[in-house]
């Protein structure tokens, strides 16, 4: 049984007191070496979420544990050692005037010897494939290239909780599958529990379990199958399924008995080809 | 409007040890009333090149021309007022347009920099607001306290309520949810039909350039890669893939059907329906029909 890295036990949130609720009696977990996607409208509660699991935020109501400790304003120095976290926009989250210092500010907080630094400096900047713009400034990358370099920082410093808030969302489709790749490997060698926010469909997919938010609720919980064959309930609540489940959807209705909910093309090319082998 | 580059080149920090080329000798023409796509990885010149368009940028060398603004290194036009009053621009990242303390400010804040009385401001405000899937109790909100989606869309009714006859957007359903982003892309297309405007969307959704544009130009570091209509740029698989591209998801589908039933289902833009038909046809073994 892998250990509960994260913990939301009746978690309720207000931005003020004059406000509206924005996350209403929210619970859930998340495992050590487990991927957990978390999707929904726009100003649904995502960010939010995401904010209260590294201490920027606190909730008025309930209470969120992280590997164990419960998060506070006492504590938040030492919840971020653990939680690692990248905005959905970069720009807000840069400090060092280069990128190579950007990747080593959060290591330098954690006391990272000198030489490890060099060497995950290297290593990071290398697999978001951005070696060549160590010495530029932050603020003169484009989109997609600021995106790879906040990917790159926080995966410096090893958190043992990834939460990357659509920090692929300005990348070209391939890009997007290359990063996703690099982190996929890296939650599971280094067993993070790893959050990916996002409004990609494709990327869910991949993910072991997904939460669905739906006006500051937990619409469902479960595995990426499940939740995608709930096509119409999806769609009244500002959601799709992938192109692979609309095509299905489209097959069924040109008469074609497709067995199970296809996730990716293989999937549904090997049903065709069993229906085709059969007539 | 028409717009045309002529050999553009645009070099960020010129003249200084990082000096970077961005735009390498870049050429081509948009006839007015076109929606055009622009595609490339990233870093390939994508944004560079649609800040020329309403002069926050001007070549370093060669010209561009957006319908009779000239744009040169020494020659920027005097009615540059007039030219972002017709050009409106939908950045990469909404926050770099918001900046007034309530979204209703902020959306009048063009309108009202270019002289259009009150009244009518009042009026195409709301008439903008539930276009772009907000409502009426936003207006009084700072539009710094929303959420990256709501933000994205206070960002683009700012930029409609100036009534442009260029719209230029720079990835402009990033963020958006998956209805947002249909709806979105939707509007732009009925304002782009109803109203004559030149739309240029900048996106990495080859689906959406494949459904709205009616041209296409891929960028690769800073130069003219490929262009065409949609439906035959998106097919030339091997070389889209050269410069860190692939093609819609459709036709990798459609690519993969083939080589496993070996049928071709040729794509010329057909509807899913059609394709689902198409694919019945070969799996129950009567294609001919
Ligand atoms: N600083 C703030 N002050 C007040 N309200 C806020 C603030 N930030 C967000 N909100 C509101 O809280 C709700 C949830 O916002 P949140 O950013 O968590 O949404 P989200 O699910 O991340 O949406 P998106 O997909 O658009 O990023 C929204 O209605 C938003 O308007
Ligand atoms: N302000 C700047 N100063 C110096 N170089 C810059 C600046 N802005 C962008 N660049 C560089 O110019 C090149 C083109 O950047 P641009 O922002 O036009 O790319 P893009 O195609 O929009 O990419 P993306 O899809 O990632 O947004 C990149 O290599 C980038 O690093
Ligand atoms: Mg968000
Ligand atoms: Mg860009």
């Amino acid at each position: 049984m892998s250990s509960k890295l994260v913990e939301f036990k009746d978690v309720s949130f207000r931005y003020g007191e004059e406000q509206p609720w924005v996350l209403k009696n929210c619970s859930f977990e998340i495992f050590e070496n487990e991927w957990l996607a978390i999707i929904g409208h726009n100003g649904s509660g995502k960010s939010t979420i995401a904010k209260l699991m590294n201490g920027l935020l606190f909730p008025q109501e309930g209470e969120i544990i992280i590997n164990g400790k419960q998060v506070n304003e006492a504590n938040i120095w030492d919840i971020r050692k653990d939680v690692g976290m990248v905005f959905q926009n970069p720009d807000n989250q840069f400090v060092g005037t280069t990128v190579q210092d950007d990747v080593a500010f959060g290591m330098e907080n954690r006391g990272i010897p000198r030489d490890e630094m060099i060497r995950r400096i290297d290593h990071t900047l290398a697999a978001v494939n951005m070696q060549d713009y160590r010495f530029t400034e932050p603020h003169r990358l484009s989109g997609g290239q600021k995106q790879r370099v906040a990917i790159a920082s926080v995966l410096a410093i090893f958190p043992q909780v990834l939460i990357l808030d659509e920090a692929t969302a300005m990348l070209d489709p391939k890009g997007r599958k290359e990063i996703m790749q690099t982190v996929s490997n890296v939650q599971t060698s280094q067993k993070l529990s790893l959050i990916t926010i996002t409004h990609d469909l494709q990327e869910v997919v991949q993910a072991d379990r997904v939460i669905v938010m739906n006006a500051g609720e937990i619409w469902e919980e479960a595995k990426p199958r499940d939740i995608f064959g709930k096509k119409d309930a999806l769609r009244k609540i500002g959601l799709d399924v992938p192109f692979i489940g609309i095509l299905a959807d489209e097959l069924k209705h040109a008469g074609i008995a497709i067995s199970h909910e296809p996730l990716n093309h293989e999937e549904l090319l090997e049903d065709l080809w069993t229906l085709h082998l059969k007539t | 409007m028409d717009i045309t580059f002529k050999n553009v080149n645009y070099i960020y920090q010129q003249n200084s040890p990082f000096a970077h080329k961005a735009i390498d000798d870049l050429s081509f023409h948009i006839p007015s009333g076109s929606f055009v796509a622009i595609i490339g990885h990233t870093g390939s010149g994508k944004s560079t090149l649609i800040q020329h368009l309403n002069g926050l940028v001007v070549p370093s060398e060669g010209e561009v021309r957006v319908g009779d603004f000239l744009l040169t290194k020494d020659k920027k036009p005097k009615n540059m007022k007039e030219l972002r009053s017709r050009i409106g621009v939908v950045f990469q990242y909404p926050e770099h347009q918001l900046f007034e303390e309530t979204v209703e400010k902020d959306i009048a804040f063009g309108p009202t920099n270019f002289h259009v009385d009150a009244e009518e401001i009042k009026r195409r405000i709301h008439e903008i607001v539930p276009l772009v899937g907000l409502s009426s109790d936003f207006l009084k909100r700072s539009p710094f306290d929303l959420s990256g989606g709501q933000m994205r869309r206070v960002a683009i009714a700012g930029v409609l309520a100036v009534r442009p006859d260029v719209l230029v957007l720079d990835e402009p359903t990033a963020g958006l949810d998956p209805r947002g982003q249909k709806e979105i892309m939707h509007m732009f297309y009925s304002m782009h039909k109803q109203q004559n405007l030149t739309t240029i969307l900048v996106t990495h959704s080859m689906e959406d350039a494949l459904k709205y544009a009616d041209h296409v130009i891929i960028l690769n570091k800073g130069t003219k890669y490929m262009e065409g209509r949609p439906e035959e740029v998106f097919i030339q698989k091997e070389a889209l893939h050269r410069v860190q591209l692939d093609v819609p998801e459709v036709i990798q589908f459609l690519d993969q059907f083939e080589k496993k039933f070996n049928q071709p289902i040729p794509f010329m833009r057909q509807s899913i329906v059609d394709i689902a038909k198409s694919i019945r046809n070969v799996v129950k073994g009567d294609a001919s029909k």
